[in-house]
């Protein structure tokens, strides 16, 4: 007898828990499904049979776009720090997404932290879904993780004929289980589906080995330079800080960037040691497999297959990771 | 087709009379295509063509200004190609262009290719690329006519109506910049959006500055675009960008009768001064 | 709970601003709190972030010593949008930094050495602390070379210092200009050509070298022809930052953060490097 919970048990509770707490969940609509807020009255909007949504929900740690303070223009400019006001729950996370979110953590909460993404990460609640149809560009069992793995989330929800299983991680989620309508059932869990493998095992020492290599600017032939494999990706980071002016107050604002784009390395008279399109391209590639794990010890990459999937180009990791392993001989 | 394809690919790189050949490539999911590039006779044998080839490859004749280079082109490609070499951004003299007759590319979705053609070959008027130097497939005589249904039905709307529905599709834009980045008439060596002084719209991804980017862009290729569709294709969160490009393209063939890639020659109507001219406003 | 947001600067007031060429000024500032100002602590080598409100921010080298308490200053030279705006400050009005960040250059390890300076236009900015400490404890250190170099007479960086350096013990003050114009008495070279031309000697000598990257490689290859090892070349490197906590992934060489492994990188260090700077 495990703990279950039905789906429409699961839909009411949410609905329950959304009037107390900010709820975002997969919602699909013109053709993508992306996490959504959503109020109680519209928690029958969410889609329990995606697969994976289009963009990660590292977006709700890391926004697009967020202002980081403003200035108010008094007799001496005066700083407010912009605050975390929302208690939140991130329904539907896959393992892979759980697991970019905690790659993100290293890099954010190494010191000095960003306090400011540490309380967002406080006040948030993850339950996961484990996958029982992952995308034939899934890996995750590659790089560490699996599709049922609670690793990284909060409470992980596993989906059965009888229900879902409700597998309790941190102590975070047991306020949120507290008269949630859980009960015990007979459940099996579904056994794990098999996704082929990629030989990301010691890739990291091999790319130390082939910096030079002409292979980087061959792949960048094809590469447009766009944002789209960092924009969709749950671990990558990359963000540019500018300060905005609008409506007679300031704000420092942090938004995405990614070192794909032309100009991610010049500085202000032209200088860049970047300029080249396979230049730019390896430093992908190294940031992943090189300098995060040298830094941090884990491979920044959790499997999840978007890029490979929204690539406008096809440049894709694992064949990236197969060529390397080969270039080793 | 695409053993004539290779053979002229290989002669080509064999007499040296080009460095490199664009064409397709089978991509890693054994079933579509991507862009391809061959730099050795040998390698040929890497070349594909078939109804999944959807890229627009002039795309990559940018990065390749000063280099002698094939490429495989359809006719929406050769479009392409014909506005670069009319904004002399390109050399005649360097390309060698294999040009290909075109049925249309089939949409693929959930890693299977469909019956159906990709939005863009549904409402292309040709199947023979306006400019080769070598064409691969019969030529046929292009009947099809421009059809702007889509584009009427946004046009229909309340203007409070289109508001919400354009205001719906930025939201959800992430300023991947995807669509300016495949797009061969986005060449700009620093795009309006990434200057800082003065601020356009910057690096804030909200829903003003959204609206001010897929707008302008639309407007900077207005008489330039030539419909491959690939910017709609890439955008990862399904903004149906075609439709705004496509009403900028029905606007300029009816004040202004002309049609965007159709030869090297003819100038777009905003790279165009004619004194005294009369631009049927006021019909 | 009360997050810290490392992004937030600290205020200061500028004190004063000194035309240093016509395009680099000197700006002093004062923190404005009390304890900070008090307690605010770097070495040379290290470097903070100056806020234009309204604009940005960007990365300079501290060009003062804090044990000297006469106000934090930096070079800044005008070539972009932020530089512009900090260019258009006048003293009373607030600017925003953020730091100290980054490494220092470890000159207590340096004692008992020859020190040879070599700098390249506005590279002279982080090398004038370096000097300024020498000079301070001039007893410690030995020889004392300073080879300063610039396109034009008009572009030499900290000009009005350099009769003070010369004046200390066993100190020489070497310039050079790319070119002359008509009151020119001096040097008419490249930096590299006068460090071959001086043959400064490397027994127990460290040479500190920063300017533009094209300067940095030349000189090394004159330095190791002099017999310079790599351990005994130092520098500090520029990238383009905007966080400064290793957190953007920006400023990185291969696998160093320019901002938390540097700026400041001997010659041993860089040959490791993967990627070139």
């Amino acid at each position: 007898m495990t703990k279950v919970i039905t789906k429409e048990d699961l839909l009411s509770w949410l609905r329950q828990l959304a009037e107390k707490y900010t709820v975002v969940a997969p919602v699909t609509s013109n053709g993508v499904t992306l996490y959504e807020s959503i109020s109680g009255s519209e928690v029958d909007k969410i889609d329990l049979s995606f697969s994976n949504t289009e963009l990660s929900p590292k977006n709700l740690f890391f926004p697009p776009t967020e202002a980081l303070f403003t200035i108010v223009q008094n007799e001496r400019p005066e700083i407010i720090p912009a605050k975390v006001d929302r208690e939140a729950i991130i329904f539907g996370v896959r393992p892979c997404d759980a697991r970019g979110i905690a790659l993100i953590d290293k890099a954010f909460l190494a010191e000095p932290a960003d306090g400011f993404y540490k309380e967002k990460r406080e006040k948030t609640t993850l339950v996961g879904l484990a996958c029982s149809a992952p995308c034939p560009e899934c890996f995750c069992t590659s790089v560490g993780s699996s599709p049922a793995d609670p690793t990284h989330v909060d409470l992980l929800l596993i989906p059965t004929e009888a229900g879902y299983i409700t597998q309790i991680v941190t102590d975070k989620c047991k306020q949120l289980l507290m008269g949630a309508p859980v009960k015990e059932a007979e459940a099996v869990q579904p056994s794990l589906p098999s996704l082929k493998s990629v030989p990301a095992e010691g890739i990291t020492e091999v790319m130390s080995k082939v910096f030079n290599d002409p292979y980087w600017d061959r792949v960048a032939d094809r590469c447009v330079h766009c944002n789209i494999c960092a924009y969709v990706c749950p671990c990558c980071y990359c963000f540019d800080i500018r300060d905005y002016v609008s409506k007679g107050k300031i704000e420092r604002v942090r938004s995405w960037e990614s070192c794909q784009s032309a100009g991610f390395t010049r500085i202000a008279g032209g200088y860049d040691p970047r300029s080249t399109k396979g230049s730019r391209l390896r430093q992908r590639w190294y940031h992943k497999l090189l300098y995060f794990p040298e830094q941090f010890g884990d491979i920044k990459c959790t499997g999840c297959g978007r890029c490979v999937r929204s690539c406008p180009v096809n440049i894709d990791i694992r064949e990236i990771i197969n060529d390397v392993q080969r270039m080793r001989a | 087709m695409i053993n004539e394809i290779r053979n002229k690919a290989k002669e080509l790189l064999e007499k040296k009379r080009v460095e490199c050949v664009i064409g397709y490539e089978r991509a890693t999911d054994g079933l579509t295509a991507r862009p391809a590039f061959i730099y050795d006779p040998s390698e040929v044998d890497r070349l594909i063509f078939d109804e999944t080839c959807v890229h627009n490859l002039s795309r990559f004749l940018i990065d390749k200004k000063h280099k002698a280079t094939a490429i495989v082109a359809k006719p929406c490609d050769s479009r392409g190609i014909n506005l670069l070499l009319n904004e002399s951004q390109l050399k005649r003299e360097n390309l060698f262009i294999i040009g290909v007759v075109c049925s249309g590319v089939k949409k693929v979705r959930f890693n299977q290719i469909e019956d159906s053609l990709q939005n863009k070959c549904q409402y292309c008027p040709q199947h023979v690329p306006s400019v080769y130097d070598f064409l691969v497939g019969e030529p046929v005589t292009e009947t099809a006519s421009r059809n702007y249904a889509e584009v009427t039905a946004i046009e229909d709307m309340t203007s409070a109506d289109r508001k919400l529905f354009w205001a719906e599709h930025f939201d959800r834009c992430i300023r991947c910049y995807g669509c300016r980045q495949v797009c061969m008439g986005c060449y700009c060596y620093e795009c309006f959006v990434d200057e800082l002084d003065p601020l356009w719209a910057g690096i804030r991804i909200a829903s003003s500055e959204n609206r001010m980017w897929n707008t302008m862009r639309a407007f900077h290729l207005a008489g330039r675009c030539i419909s491959c569709g690939e910017c709609e294709r890439v955008c990862p969160v399904n903004i149906p960008l075609m439709l705004l490009n496509r009403k900028l393209e029905k606007d300029t063939v009816h004040l202004f009768d002309f049609e965007p890639g159709i030869n090297a020659e003819t100038t777009p109507p905003f790279a165009t001064f004619k004194k005294g001219e009369d631009l049927g406003i006021s019909k | 709970m009360t997050s810290v947001n490392p992004f937030i600067p600290n205020s200061a007031t500028l004190i004063k601003v000194t035309d240093l060429t016509y395009d680099i000024k000197l700006l002093n500032l004062q923190l404005e709190d009390p304890v900070l100002r008090e307690n605010f602590d770097y070495k040379p080598g290290q470097f903070g972030f100056l806020s234009a409100y309204g604009i940005g921010e960007a990365p300079f080298g501290f060009v003062s010593l804090a044990y000297r308490k006469a106000g934090i200053e930096f070079a800044v030279r005008r070539i972009g949008t932020v530089t512009a705006a900090l260019h258009e400050l006048e003293p009373g009005a607030t600017i925003g930094v953020r730091g100290p960040f980054g490494n220092y250059f470890p000159l207590d390890n340096y004692r008992g050495k020859n020190i040879i300076i070599i700098g390249g236009g506005i590279g002279m900015a982080p090398l004038r602390p370096v000097i300024n400490f020498i000079l301070d404890h001039r007893a410690d250190y030995g020889d004392f070379l300073i080879i300063n170099g610039a396109r034009s007479p008009r572009d030499l960086v900290f000009a009005n210092e350099f009769d003070t350096w010369a004046q200390a013990a066993i100190t020489k003050v070497e310039l050079c200009v790319d070119r002359c114009d008509d009151k020119w008495q001096g040097r008419v070279a490249l930096v590299p050509d006068v460090i071959t031309q001086l043959k400064p000697s490397p027994v127990n000598a460290i040479a500190i070298t920063c300017g533009p990257p094209i300067m940095i490689r030349f000189a090394l290859a004159r330095l190791k022809e002099l017999g310079f090892g790599n351990e005994q070349i130092v520098t500090t490197l520029e990238q383009k930052m905007k966080c400064g906590l290793g957190k953007c992934a920006r400023c990185n060489v291969g696998d160093k953060y320019v901002c938390k492994d540097g700026p400041v990188f001997t010659f041993e260090q860089i040959s490791k490097f993967i990627e070139q700077f």
